[in-house]
């Protein structure tokens, strides 16, 4: 299949803005005007081909080579096709997106998929602050699709999030589901403090035990119905959400009352055998 | 006056109730006040982790609701512990929420000089108070990627030139050995740390005392500095104006249109 192959040279001394970089960009253009778009390193324009070498054109399968913790903005916006990065990611990968699938061999910075509508991210390494959030002013995060972190999540995952589905893998730091306003954050490895502060609707899944705002309160342990929908469609991207009552029990905890909110914080509790 | 504070300071003899919370649990304190104030249920239990009593809040909620204008007033204990922004965010909502049952604000007492003079006029100049970058031509707001500390902790910068502030002293380390890593440009009347590890430090005269200009006071109310004594040495102002008229010689860095960043797709 035809795809478009970018290779860094070498890192940039200071920050890469390169939101050219996305499927929709690169799809309509030659490799010549390819080479030509304007990125901007720190505060000057620059052609793509002074950081990164480019093979192929027209296609919106693109795969990234290299060390790209400082480029920024990459996928940014994107509608379809297929971005590929072998290494770290800077900032705001993907945010705004509404199509397509991103998938990172390395870490990413923050806001990962911030205000993104549809779509898959998935990460298999660490992510920074502010996955799917939303942007500082702007009341409504993440409205759709899905981001998948096989490593830890820094603070306010899926800060006022409205819709879809972030499943971390590992450790989320501080203030995770902050503000949300609906969808559902999976904590496969469970979350520091203040989980869920401030929720108005949508759900958090913990499988670990974690420590919850005095603002919550203890609503029973059931087997919710829906969690059998959810894991059998996250066992098609590879995730083992449990839900059989053999298995254990979720307690349901609800609020944040200062909102006051009707939001669910369900922390999985394995039976005693 | 009601103090909050995790232990007994000076100002509690100034103050006729004193509530010690637990240290780090600013923010729990202030969302159950939040859930108090709507008459939510909150039980002994839950308040019992911020080291508070059910009483002791009952009493504090009546006597806000039944105040004609309340001020809150916070510090550094509040927004530089864990939790930070959002800490400051929870005592801000508090205080809006507070306006459904009488007037309330929420006033930050800052730190250091004329910090409020350079919140007024970056937001006069640009709509944003701190946390802006000018790189597209246009200004940008987003704390934690443009504010100072983060950009510095992350090495995202190659020069940097400071104004009337001391970082070496305060910045966290990481922040302190990139400053000494690249050129670093200081305007200072004294030696400070920050002057001690930079590249070049022009000497100014201290505003207010030999250099004329405006000072904000903490509520906002800008103050005329009036120089008593000469100084041999020029204005921060003036040596900004000299750099900047040789910049304006340069060529201009911004081609020929800025390529807008679309935020909302």
């Amino acid at each position: 299949m035809n795809k478009i192959k970018l290779t860094l040279k070498k890192p940039p001394t200071v920050v890469l803005e390169a939101e050219v970089i996305t499927p929709d960009h690169l799809v309509e253009r030659s490799n010549e005007e390819i080479r030509a778009s304007v990125v901007y390193h720190g505060k000057r324009q620059r052609r793509l081909d002074d950081f990164f070498d480019i093979e192929g054109e027209r296609s919106d399968c693109v795969e990234i080579h290299g060390d790209l913790h400082r480029v920024r903005h990459v996928g940014r916006g994107m509608t379809r096709g297929d971005l590929t990065v072998r290494g770290d990611v800077g900032m705001h990968l993907g945010a705004h997106m509404s199509g397509g699938t991103i998938e990172v061999f390395g870490n990413a910075g923050d806001w990962v998929g911030g205000e993104m509508k549809q779509g898959r991210i998935h990460v298999h390494g660490d992510v920074g602050q502010q996955l799917g959030a939303a942007y500082r002013g702007s009341p409504i995060g993440m409205q759709g699709g899905t981001i998948l972190i096989d490593g830890n999540a820094g603070i306010e995952v899926g800060m006022r999030m409205r819709r879809g589905t972030i499943v971390v893998g590992g450790t989320a730091r501080d203030f995770a589901g902050l503000q949300m306003k609906g969808g559902t954050i999976i904590l496969c490895g469970g979350a520091e403090i203040r989980t869920g502060a401030w929720m108005q609707r949508g759900t958090i899944v913990s499988l670990k035990e974690i420590s919850l705002m005095p603002t919550f309160a203890y609503s029973g342990a059931y087997n919710p119905t829906f969690l059998n929908v959810y894991a059998r469609h996250l066992g098609t991207l590879g995730i083992d959400l449990p839900c059989a009552e053999a298995e254990g029990s979720y307690k349901r905890f609800c609020g944040d009352r200062a909102v006051p909110g009707k939001g669910e914080i369900l922390i999985w509790e394995p039976a005693v055998s | 006056m009601v103090l909050v504070d995790i232990r007994e300071t000076k100002s509690v003899k100034a103050a006729d109730i004193f509530l010690q919370v637990r240290p780090g649990k600013d923010f729990e304190l202030i969302t159950i006040l939040r859930a108090m104030i709507k008459d939510q249920p909150i039980s002994e239990t839950q308040i019992a982790e911020t080291g508070l009593t059910m009483e002791q809040l009952q009493d504090f909620v009546s006597r806000m609701k039944a105040a004609r204008f309340g001020v809150m007033f916070f510090g550094m204990g509040l927004s530089m512990t864990r939790g930070k922004h959002m800490n400051s965010a929870a005592l801000l909502t508090l205080a809006a929420e507070m306006n459904a049952f009488t007037k309330f604000v929420a006033m930050p007492m800052r730190g250091h000089g004329n910090v409020t003079g350079a919140d007024v006029i970056m937001r006069s100049q640009t709509g944003y108070p701190f946390g802006i970058s000018f790189n597209r031509g246009y200004p940008r707001y987003n704390p934690g990627e443009f504010s100072t500390v983060d950009v510095l902790v992350r090495g995202d910068t190659d020069c940097a030139f400071i104004i009337g502030a001391d970082p070496g002293a305060t910045m966290p380390q990481p922040a302190i050995d990139h400053l000494a890593r690249i050129p670093t440009i200081v305007l200072d009347p004294h030696v400070t740390h920050t002057s001690r590890l930079s590249r070049v430090h022009i000497t100014t005269a201290p505003a207010g005392i030999s250099a004329p200009g405006t000072a904000y006071r903490m509520d906002e109310i800008p103050l005329p500095l009036h120089p008593a004594l000469e100084s041999p040495y020029p204005s921060d102002e003036e040596v900004v104006r000299r750099i900047n008229e040789t910049l304006m010689k340069k060529p201009d860095w911004m081609g020929e249109r800025p390529q807008i960043l679309q935020t909302q797709i």
